[in-house]
C-alpha cells in the first residue's frame, strides 16, 4: 500500500501540480485548500506525511501545524517561500519535522518524504530498551515513558529517532552533521537548525528543567550528547 | 528601438549620476580647516600685539626722549648762565669752572678765543658736529643728537655772546636707551606670548567647533558601512548645529527609504515569482516523468524548457539571497570546522549540481592546513564552492584543481587559509578581475554560455558569502593562462596545525 500525503496549499495550481508530481513518485495524495480543511480531512482519514504551506488564508500554516501536532505524531514538512531564520525556526517550533523551500524539485521533495517515512518505521537492529534518568525508551514499540509508569510521553517520530540516536550513543558527543545524517538522512550541508530546534523540543519533554538540562547536553562547538 | 546587440551592451546596473560638490579653495586651500583657523588666530594675535607694541614703544620713546632733551636744554641753559657769570670774573680758571658745573651725566666743551676747554679729556672739539658748531657760531642756541664712541648723547650748544665763547654741553642718553631697550624686549616678549596664546586658542576653538563634524564623519562612515539607521543626535542645544543635524538626518531618512524600497521590491518580486515557479517546476517534473509518451520534437522542447527552468529557479533563489544580504537580514551561522574536511565536502556536494560532462576537479589540501580550524557558515561556503565550480564549468571548461594552502598572516597577526579554484580556460582579463564580481556583469566571454548558462549573480554571491564569512575573494591568472579564484579566510586562533 502506498503512503498517503496530505498537501495543504491554498494556490490551486500549485496544489494540482504537486499532486501530479507526488503521484508520479508513487504516493497517494489528499489535497486541502486551508488549515481548517486540512484538519477535517486528517480527522476523516489520517495521512502518513503532511505537507503544509506556511502562508495560508485564515488559520495559518504554523497554527495548522500545531493543531495537527496536538492530535498526531504524523511527520510534517513545512513548505515556505522564505528561508528567513524566523519562518523556518517558527515552523519547526510549531512541531514540523523538516522544511522545503519554494520552488522545489519534485525529486528532492520525494527524497525528503521517503527519509521521513523511513524514520517513521523503527530500525530493526535497535536494542530493546534504553534507559536514562528515570526514563525508558523502547525503540521497537516507539514508546517513551517514565520508569514504572504506563503513560507514554508524546513525541514526534523525528524527536523519538533523535532521542534513540543519542541514547544509543550515551556519553558520546554526536555532531550536528552526524545527527542530520542519521536522523534526517542529510549530508554535511543540511540545516543545523533542524537539530537545534528538535533538541529544544525534546528537552521540554524529558528534562525536569529544560533551561538547565541534565541529560541532553550541548557541547559547544562540537554537538550534543546524552548523559544517563 | 534598440537592437538586441546594443541592448546587451547596456550596463545592467542602474548608473547613478554623481554630482560632486567641490568647495572653493582659497590660497591656503590645501590646509585643513583646523590649520587655517589656527593660522588665522595666530596671525591675528601677531598683528594685534605687534601694532599695540609698536604704538606703545614709539609713544614712550617720544615722551622719554623729549623729556630728556628738555631737561638737557634746561640744564645747559642754567649752566651756561652760571658759566657766563664765572667767566666774567677776572682770570677765570676755565677748566675748573667747566668741571664745577658738569655732573656725572654730562660733559662740556667751551670754545673761547680759539681755545678749546673740555671738562673731560676724551671729549674734543671735533666731536661736536660742524653743523651744530656753525649754528651756535652764528649766535643761535641749538641742539643735536649724536653718537660718540657708541654712546647716544644729546649735544646742546649755547653761544655765550658777552664772553665771546661757545658752550657745548653733552648729556649721556645711554640710560634712556637702556630703558627703551628693556621696554622693546618686554613688548616683543608680550607679542610672542600673545601670538602663541592666539595659536593655542585658535587650535582649541577650531577643535571645539569642529567636534560636531567628527560626529558627522563617524555617522557617515557608519551609513556607508550599511548601518542605515544611524542618525545624528538632534537635541544638541546649538541652533546652528540642530538645523544641520536635522537636515543631515532628513537626507539619511530619504536615502534609507529609497534603499529599503528598492530592496523590498527585489525581495517582493522574487517572492511573487516563487508561486508560479513552483507550479511550473512541479508540472515540468510531471512532464519529465512522462517523457517517453511525448514525440521527439516535444521532448526536444522539454529539454530546452528544463534547462532554462533550472536556471530561472536558480536566478530567483540567487536574487532572494542577494536581496537578503542587501536588507541585512542574512543570518550567518558560524560553525567551528576543519579546513580539509570543509573543502573536500563542499567540492563533493557541489559535484552533484554540475553537468555530467564536467570532470570533477582534483582536490589538493596542503598538510599544514588540513587540521586548521575555521569559523565559517558551511552552507555559505558550499554555495561559494558550487558557484565557483559552476563558473569554471561555464566559462573555463570545468575546474581542474581545488587547492587549500596557508595564506599570509593578517595585519592583526591572524593566520589565513587560501582556497583556490583553477581552470584551464581563457582566464579573466586584468580589466575584468574586479568587475567580474558585480551583479549581472557579463564579461567578454558572455557569448560562451554553455548548457543552461549562469544566472549572472553567481560570482556576486561568491563575493557576498565570502564577505559574510569574514574573508575576501579575488581573481588571478594561472601559469597556463587559465583563471584562478582565490578565497582568503581567517583561521581561528589556536589552529590545529
Amino acid at each position: 500500500m502506498s503512503s498517503r500525503i496530505l498537501v495543504v496549499e491554498d494556490d490551486e495550481r500549485i496544489r494540482s501540480s504537486m499532486r501530479m508530481a507526488l503521484e508520479d513518485e508513487g504516493y497517494d495524495v489528499d489535497e486541502a485548500a486551508s488549515g481548517e480543511d486540512a484538519l477535517d480531512r486528517f480527522a476523516a482519514q489520517a495521512a502518513d506525511v503532511a505537507l503544509i504551506d506556511l502562508m495560508l488564508p485564515g488559520m495559518d500554516g504554523f497554527e495548522c501545524c500545531r493543531a495537527l501536532r496536538r492530535q498526531s505524531a504524523v511527520p510534517i514538512i513545512i513548505v515556505t517561500a522564505r528561508t528567513d531564520t524566523h519562518d523556518v525556526v517558527a515552523g519547526l517550533e510549531a512541531g514540523a519535522d523538516d522544511y522545503v523551500t519554494k520552488p522545489f524539485v519534485a525529486k528532492e521533495l520525494g527524497a525528503r518524504i521517503r527519509a521521513l517515512l523511513r524514520r517513521a518505521r523503527p530500525a530493526e537492529d535497535e536494542p530493546t530498551v534504553l534507559t536514562f534518568g528515570d526514563l525508558e525508551l523502547i525503540p521497537e514499540q516507539g514508546v517513551l515513558r517514565r520508569q514504572g509508569s504506563d503513560v507514554d510521553i508524546h513525541c514526534t517520530r523525528t524527536e523519538f529517532r533523535l532521542l534513540c540516536e543519542l541514547a544509543a550513543n550515551a556519553n558520546k558527543v554526536l555532531s550536528r552533521e552526524q545527527l542530520l545524517d542519521r536522523v534526517w538522512g542529510y549530508d554535511y550541508f543540511g540545516d543545523g537548525r533542524l537539530v537545534d530546534v528538535h533538541i529544544r523540543r525534546l528537552r521540554t519533554k524529558v528534562e525536569p528543567d529544560p533551561a538547565l538540562p541534565r541529560h541532553i547536553l550541548t557541547v559547544r562547538g562540537m554537538g550534543y550528547k546524552l548523559v544517563p | 528601438m534598440v537592437s538586441l546587440a546594443e541592448e546587451r551592451t547596456l550596463p545592467a546596473r542602474r548608473t547613478m549620476r554623481v554630482a560632486r560638490w567641490r568647495p572653493r579653495r582659497g590660497p591656503w586651500g590645501h590646509l585643513g580647516v583646523r590649520a587655517r583657523v589656527t593660522f588665522l588666530f595666530g596671525m591675528g594675535a601677531l598683528v594685534l600685539s605687534a601694532s599695540v607694541g609698536a604704538i606703545s614703544y614709539l609713544t614712550t620713546q617720544h615722551f622719554l626722549v623729549g623729556d630728556s632733551e628738555n631737561a638737557a636744554i634746561q640744564q645747559a641753559s642754567s649752566n651756561a648762565a652760571a658759566i657766563s657769570v664765572a667767566l666774567s670774573l677776572p682770570n677765570p680758571d676755565v677748566l675748573k669752572i667747566l668741571q664745577t658745573y658738569e655732573g656725572s651725566g654730562s660733559s662740556a666743551v667751551l670754545l673761547r678765543d680759539g681755545k678749546t676747554y673740555s671738562s673731560v679729556i676724551s671729549l674734543r672739539a671735533s666731536d661736536i658736529p660742524v653743523a651744530l658748531r656753525d649754528l651756535v657760531g652764528s649766535g643761535t642756541a641749538a641742539r643735536e643728537n649724536l653718537v660718540i664712541n657708541g654712546v647716544t648723547e644729546v649735544a646742546v650748544g649755547i653761544p655765550l655772546t658777552r664772553q665771546h665763547a661757545y658752550y657745548f654741553s653733552l648729556f649721556d642718553l645711554s640710560q634712556l636707551e637702556h630703558t627703551l631697550h628693556i621696554l622693546a624686549l618686554a613688548i616683543v616678549a608680550a607679542g610672542v606670548l600673545t601670538t602663541v596664546l592666539g595659536i593655542v586658542v585658535g587650535r582649541s576653538a577650531s577643535a571645539r567647533s569642529l567636534r560636531p563634524l567628527t560626529g558627522v564623519s563617524r555617522a557617515a562612515v557608519a551609513i556607508a558601512g550599511g548601518q542605515l539607521d544611524t542618525r545624528l543626535p538632534a537635541g544638541t542645544g546649538d541652533a546652528d548645529l540642530a538645523a544641520f543635524a536635522s537636515s543631515f538626518n532628513r537626507m539619511v531618512d530619504q536615502l534609507q527609504e529609497r534603499i529599503e524600497r528598492e530592496e523590498r521590491f527585489t525581495s517582493d518580486v522574487s517572492h511573487e515569482l516563487r508561486s508560479p515557479l513552483t507550479t511550473i517546476a512541479a508540472s515540468f517534473d510531471v512532464l519529465e516523468a512522462h517523457k517517453e509518451e511525448l514525440s521527439v520534437r516535444a521532448r526536444q522542447a522539454l529539454g530546452l524548457l528544463g534547462a532554462d527552468l533550472r536556471r530561472f529557479q536558480r536566478m530567483v533563489g540567487d536574487l532572494l539571497e542577494i536581496s537578503r544580504s542587501d536588507t541585512g537580514s542574512a543570518d550567518v551561522s558560524l560553525e567551528d570546522v576543519e579546513a580539509g574536511e570543509l573543502v573536500r565536502r563542499a567540492v563533493a556536494a557541489s559535484a552533484h549540481t554540475l553537468p555530467n560532462s564536467v570532470a570533477p576537479p582534483e582536490v589538493a589540501i596542503d598538510p599544514a592546513v588540513i587540521d586548521a580550524r575555521l569559523s565559517v557558515d558551511k552552507r555559505r561556503f558550499e554555495r561559494v564552492m558550487a558557484n565557483l565550480l559552476e563558473n569554471a564549468a561555464l566559462y573555463g571548461g570545468g575546474a581542474t584543481l581545488v587547492a587549500a594552502r596557508p595564506g599570509p598572516a593578517r595585519a592583526d597577526g591572524r593566520p589565513t587559509l587560501l582556497v583556490s579554484v583553477e581552470d584551464h580556460g581563457p582566464g579573466v582579463s586584468t580589466a575584468e578581475r574586479s568587475r567580474i564580481f558585480e551583479r549581472f556583469y557579463r564579461g567578454s566571454v558572455s557569448g560562451r554560455r554553455g548548457d543552461g548558462g549562469g544566472t549572472g549573480l553567481g560570482l556576486a554571491l561568491v563575493a557576498e558569502h565570502v564577505r559574510l564569512n569574514g574573508g575576501s575573494v579575488r581573481a588571478e591568472e594561472t601559469d597556463g593562462g587559465g583563471a584562478r579564484f582565490v578565497i582568503e579566510l581567517p583561521v581561528t586562533e589556536g589552529d590545529g596545525s
